[in-house]
Parts: structure tokens; C-alpha cells; sequence
């Protein structure tokens, strides 16, 4: 493929750029879905710690017990609302179903408000 | 009214800057482009392309107040102050606002936008019927002015491998040609990492494209014929 | 087969994201039947011919999807080819290693079962 003459300037300055609603739904889904991958191998070793002993099962169970660890729960439960719910979003996409522009643009505001309400409940629900 | 340009001279080699710019708005100008020819009378060294000046020659496209448009089609009406104007994302700039078009022309090459029919002429025309025409809709009407490939990420970290929604869409526009024989061969051509499955469907091509089409749809289109023919 | 395939790491992301939703679904929708868990209830359940299967399942899903997912992060944001490759290695390596610590447990329970 034929390449530029070398050294001309490109504009690519993120900051300068307004990006549209499902631009933003994307990189969360993204985001998310790096977090999620950082977590997996801990959840790997959590399920090994909680069927390993009757200790390490009661440590997992109360594994809520910082405020640290709570915070990272709120942020990985966003973080897993948010990937499902923009993943279903995609999914149906995919066929035909919300891929007309209005309706995208709708989907996408319904699950970046939605995500932080949904995990703000599993994080109560987690702690109670 | 207020403007900031993206200047940049290649025969300086200076960076790009911005350049501030005031100039009043006279009876009858209702776009951008109306306003850019009147900046020209005040500094003739600004550069940007413009032909039709109505939408159809694709030529006056660039990044409008932070979204690509093209000028011509932008009313003034609106306008947040200072408009700011530069040159289309991710592409190489030759001068102002004038970018280098080359590798995306080399990606609409790539789809082969022409007719591919293997069967004998007929002694007439072709003939589709009203239905098959139908299904070219939205998809002939591109004018390759590149404001969706410029707005797209996946265009930007991958210019030279990913064919981009513009390129996609005219693959479409001849894979849905009921007068076209080279399906499979096209859909061959995209089952690829990098032509057809960087898409992630963020849908900035459809949010930008001064046409109104939806190349995002386009390639939803190619990705479905990819597994139907695969089941 | 190819690293780079274009259409079937799509399928494999689509089919394991629909598997997924099916497990979290199905896994909510139980959540209220669940006795509360204790230590040999949960033991009991992942050793057993429903619960190590579908544990197994889940994480398998999870592991293809995350590939796939990955995969195309560096294929966007990291273009020099050995540090692609490095990357691309390390996500492979971390995948690998839930897969195995995970049917390792799931084995040490069921044959202890």
C-alpha cells in the first residue's frame, strides 16, 4: 500500500475530538472489559482459596472487609454490568435489532446510566 | 465571527499552530464554506480544497468544532464561536487543511468498485428489477469525501490494514448488486482481521457521514452475509 | 490455523459472550433457591456432576471471550511487532494459567467427592 511522503503532521489529538455517545459507551466497554481480565485470575484463586478449606471459604465470604476491597468490588461490579449490558447491545446489533442510528444512540445512553445503577444494587446486595 | 485554523506550511517545516481569524459574515451566507471563501480574500495563504460547493464533490471535508462535516453543508446558524477547524483526523496533512487522501483512494481500490459480471454480454442492458435497485439505496450515494474513515478509531490505529467504513460501505454497494458475479470473491477478500473485523461498531461513520448514509449498517450487512455462507 | 483469523475470533466472541449471558441469566434466576452456602454445601456443589461442569464451562467461556477481546486491544493500540508479540504471549500465558488453576481445583474437589 502506498505510504505518505515521510514527516507530514497528523491531527489525531484525542482531547480535540467530540465523540459521539456510542464512541463513549465503546471505550467503557473496553475499559471494562480490561478490568474484568485483571480480575479473572483473582476470582481463579478465590475459587481455589473458598473450595481449598473451611478458612479460606470463610475468608472469600467475607472478602468485603476494607474499604479498599470494597471499592475495588463497586468498580469491578461497574465494570461487569457495564461489559454485559453493552455486550447484549452488541449482540443485538449484530442482527439488525437498534443498529439505526437513533436508536444506537438511545441504547448506548440506557447502559452507561444504567451499569453504575445495576452495580451500585449487586454492591449493596453483595455486602448485606 | 470568531475562528481558530490548524495552519501548517510545509515549506517552513514549522509545527502546525493555530491561527485566530475574525471576519464578518455578509447577506447570504448561510455555510461555513461561504465564510471560509470570504476568509480567503483576508489571507490567501489559508488553504483548503472546495469544488461543488454543494455537497456532491466530497472535496471540502475536514474536523468541524472537534466532528468531521463537510463546510459546504454546515449552516453557520449554530456554530459555537470560535469555530474550530482542522485538518481530517488521522490522515497525513499536506498544507492547512488539506490532507493526503492517497491510502484511503488505495482502500476503495482494494473492494474493486466496479461491476465484476462473468456472464455474456447481454444484447441490451443488465436489467434489475425495481426491488434489486431498491437494495442500493444508501449505498450508491457516497462521495468519498472520507469525513466516517476519518472519524473512526479503529481507522486510526490501523490506517493501512483496516479498509475503513468508506471503503466498506462501497464493498457493500457492489456485494448487494444483484448485476454483480464476484460475491464470494469480495466476501473472501474481507474475512480479515484487519479489512472487515476491526469494526467494533462504535458507529462514528454514521454519526459524521454529511450524506446521511450508515456504513456501520453497511458492514453489519457484510458480516451477516460472511456467516451466512459459512453455516 | 491462523493467529489472526478475521471471521471465526468473531464468532468465537459472539458465541461465548451468548454462552455467558445464558450462564449469568440462568445463575441469577437461581440465586434465589440457593440454600445459603456453607463450606461442604459449596464443596459439594462444585465437585458434583452439575456444578464442575458448569464451573468449568464458565470459565472456559470466560477465557475464549477474553482472548478474543484482548487480542484486538493490542491489535489497535500496539503496533511494534515484538512488544505485540510479547503482550499477546503474556495475555496468553495468564489465560492459560486461570484455565488450569481452575480445573486443577475442580478436579481436587471432585475426586475428593
Amino acid at each position: 500500500m502506498d505510504r505518505p511522503p515521510p514527516r507530514l503532521p497528523v491531527f489525531l489529538n484525542l482531547a480535540a475530538i467530540r465523540f459521539p455517545i456510542g464512541a463513549i459507551a465503546s471505550i467503557a466497554h473496553r475499559v471494562a472489559g480490561v478490568l474484568l481480565f485483571i480480575a479473572l485470575p483473582i476470582v481463579a484463586l478465590l475459587l481455589d482459596a473458598s473450595l481449598r478449606s473451611e478458612a479460606g471459604f470463610a475468608a472469600v465470604r467475607d472478602l468485603l472487609s476494607s474499604p479498599f476491597r470494597v471499592v475495588t468490588a463497586a468498580l469491578l461490579s461497574w465494570a461487569l454490568v457495564h461489559h454485559v449490558l453493552a455486550g447484549v447491545r452488541h449482540l443485538l446489533m449484530d442482527v439488525g435489532v437498534g443498529s439505526e442510528l437513533a436508536r444506537a444512540r438511545t441504547s448506548a445512553r440506557l447502559v452507561l446510566v444504567a451499569a453504575p445503577a445495576l452495580a451500585l444494587l449487586l454492591l449493596v446486595w453483595g455486602l448485606t | 465571527m470568531k475562528l481558530s485554523i490548524y495552519r501548517y506550511d510545509p515549506e517552513t517545516g514549522d509545527p502546525p499552530r493555530m491561527q485566530a481569524y475574525d471576519v464578518q459574515p455578509e447577506a447570504g451566507d448561510k455555510k461555513l464554506l461561504d465564510l471560509l471563501m470570504r476568509l480567503r480574500v483576508q489571507d490567501d495563504s489559508l488553504s483548503f480544497r472546495r469544488s461543488c460547493r454543494e455537497g456532491v464533490c466530497g472535496s471540502d471535508a475536514m474536523n468541524i468544532n472537534g466532528r468531521n462535516g463537510l463546510a459546504c453543508l454546515t449552516a453557520l446558524d449554530g456554530l459555537k464561536e470560535p469555530i474550530v477547524l482542522r485538518p481530517l483526523p488521522g490522515f497525513p496533512v499536506i498544507r492547512d487543511l488539506i490532507v493526503d487522501m492517497t491510502q484511503f483512494f488505495a482502500h476503495y481500490h482494494s473492494i474493486q468498485p466496479w461491476l465484476i459480471n462473468d456472464q455474456p454480454l447481454p444484447e441490451r442492458e443488465r436489467l434489475q428489477s425495481p426491488t434489486e435497485r431498491e437494495r442500493l439505496d444508501g449505498l450508491y450515494e457516497c462521495i468519498l469525501c472520507a469525513c466516517c474513515s476519518a472519524f473512526c478509531p479503529s481507522y486510526w490505529w490501523n490506517p493501512d490494514k483496516f479498509i475503513g467504513p468508506s471503503g466498506l460501505l462501497q464493498a457493500y454497494r457492489f456485494i448487494a448488486d444483484s448485476r454483480d458475479t464476484a460475491t464470494a470473491e469480495r466476501l473472501d477478500f474481507l474475512d480479515d482481521v484487519y479489512r472487515l473485523y476491526r469494526c467494533r461498531t462504535i458507529m462514528n461513520c454514521t454519526e459524521v457521514c454529511p450524506k446521511g448514509l450508515s456504513p456501520s449498517h453497511a458492514i453489519e450487512r457484510i458480516r451477516l452475509a460472511l456467516l451466512r455462507r459459512s453455516s | 490455523m491462523r493467529l489472526f483469523d478475521g471471521q471465526r475470533a468473531w464468532v468465537v466472541q459472539r458465541i461465548s459472550a451468548l454462552l455467558l449471558l445464558v450462564l449469568i441469566v440462568f445463575g441469577v434466576l437461581a440465586l434465589p433457591f440457593a440454600s445459603p452456602l456453607d463450606f461442604s454445601g459449596w464443596r459439594a456443589f462444585a465437585g458434583g456432576v452439575l456444578g464442575g461442569p458448569l464451573i468449568a464451562l464458565l470459565f472456559g467461556a470466560l477465557c475464549a471471550h477474553a482472548w478474543v477481546g484482548m487480542r484486538d486491544i493490542v491489535l489497535d493500540y500496539i503496533q511494534p511487532r515484538g512488544l505485540r508479540l510479547a503482550v499477546l504471549s503474556l495475555i496468553a500465558v495468564v489465560l492459560l494459567g486461570v484455565l488450569v488453576r481452575v480445573l486443577l481445583s475442580l478436579a481436587t474437589v471432585g475426586l475428593a467427592a
